[in-house]
């Protein structure tokens, strides 16, 4: 499975063991910051649907990174954490990924409460390049999931509420679905 | 590999990325006790997460698996790399700062609050195709005139005369991976060789 166009995702971040079936969407948050082909090609045989590679990362690792991707058949996702103009790195590139992700890390999120989700970027991005999925994370609230999809973004990634998963989260789950209809 | 590595406490074992993302804490665990067993407590394992979020709980789970030290990217933003720099302390390792992909590492260092124990100077693996990227020995001198504390590492460069010019430039530690990556079974000649240029 890849990821389809004009359709909406929630991303949820797992840090723990999960069970899963064949059509589930796996993504590998490696973070790829160098030696990007040998990191995809371990991702992608272990299972993994799509992997990520740091926007600060070296031009040349983000290029074999998108490559090898392409290569293994799973998506690519460049990851823009405290990239502060996401369109300059995927001009440079030589050819588009195929999902951006507009990033608040957690530090930034609970040292800098300053510091906010560029959701302006989205429109930004997708008017430049019309192929490109956006997905967003960093916010962990029902509102910013909602600012998120009423922004366009196609997938929204949250966590801190499944990182201790209980009796709640499948309602939590449900009601994040709700917003991304 | 380290069964073909010769017993030094010159030399420090990195558990590298990409076998970190494989083998995980646990990986970590094992280079501990191998190198352990050779060189006794003087064992030294660099954790290289390259950290690019989450300082804090990073660190916890490297030192927790007997690391000596772990690394941290410098392109993280700089609440992650003060975080990072807090919680190695507060674990007893050091903290290491992957300059790679910086132009000038100088501007990172002074947004810090506190300064790390190392500074590594790196051209990744995959700019080492780009011939106009050089490693910046110029860089070394520059940051221990102003940082007087630092010690400074070097990776990216990967033949005895990269490591020679290493530390005539006044570098404390070269990081060399891809000739022993290629050719294993000559582990211990090179060792013995990249050693001499490290006296």
């Amino acid at each position: 499975m890849i990821l389809e166009r004009r359709k909406k995702y929630l991303q949820v971040a797992l840090n723990i063991r999960a069970t899963t079936s064949d059509s589930t969407y796996i993504i590998a948050d490696n973070k790829c910051a160098d030696l990007g082909a040998r990191e995809v090609e371990m991702m992608a045989t272990a299972g993994a649907n799509a992997a990520t590679c740091l926007g600060v990362a070296p031009i040349e690792t983000i290029d074999n990174f998108i490559d090898e991707c392409k290569k293994f058949k799973i998506d690519s996702m460049i990851d823009m954490m405290n990239v502060e103009n996401p369109l300059m790195i995927l001009k440079k590139l030589k050819k588009i990924p195929d999902v951006v992700i507009l990033h608040r890390g957690v530090d930034e999120g609970e040292f800098k409460k300053e510091k906010q989700i560029p959701y302006y970027q989205i429109k930004q991005i997708k008017g430049s390049y019309n192929n490109i999925l956006i997905s967003v994370a960093g916010g962990d609230t029902i509102r910013e999931v909602q600012r998120a999809i009423f922004n366009e973004a196609d997938v929204v990634v949250v966590w801190k509420n499944f990182y201790r998963p209980n009796a709640e989260t499948a309602n939590l789950a449900e009601e994040f679905l709700k917003n991304i209809k | 590999m380290i069964n073909l590595l010769p017993p030094s406490e010159k030399i420090i074992i990195e558990a590298g990325t990409p076998f970190i993302k494989q083998y995980g804490a646990n990986g970590i665990g094992s280079l501990k006790a191998w190198w352990s067993q050779k060189v006794g407590i003087g064992s030294y394992i660099v954790a290289d997460l390259k950290t690019m979020d989450r300082g804090g709980s990073e660190v916890g789970a490297a030192a927790m698996a007997g690391a000596s030290a772990a690394t941290c990217l410098g392109l993280a933003p700089i609440e992650t790399i003060n975080e990072f720099i807090k919680k190695c302390e507060a674990n007893n390792i050091d903290s290491m700062i992957d300059m790679m992909n910086i132009t000038f590492p100088f501007e990172i260092l002074q947004r810090l609050k506190k300064l790390p124990k190392i500074v590594v100077l790196h051209r990744g693996a995959d700019e080492n195709n780009n011939k106009s990227k050089k490693i910046p020995h110029e860089q070394i001198n520059r940051i221990k005139g102003a940082y007087g504390n630092i010690l400074i590492s070097i990776a990216g460069g990967e033949t005895i005369r990269d490591v020679t010019r290493t530390f005539f430039n006044n570098a404390d530690i070269a990081v060399v991976w891809r000739s022993f990556y290629e050719n294993p079974k000559e582990t211990a000649r090179l060792a013995e060789e990249f050693l001499k240029s490290a006296r």
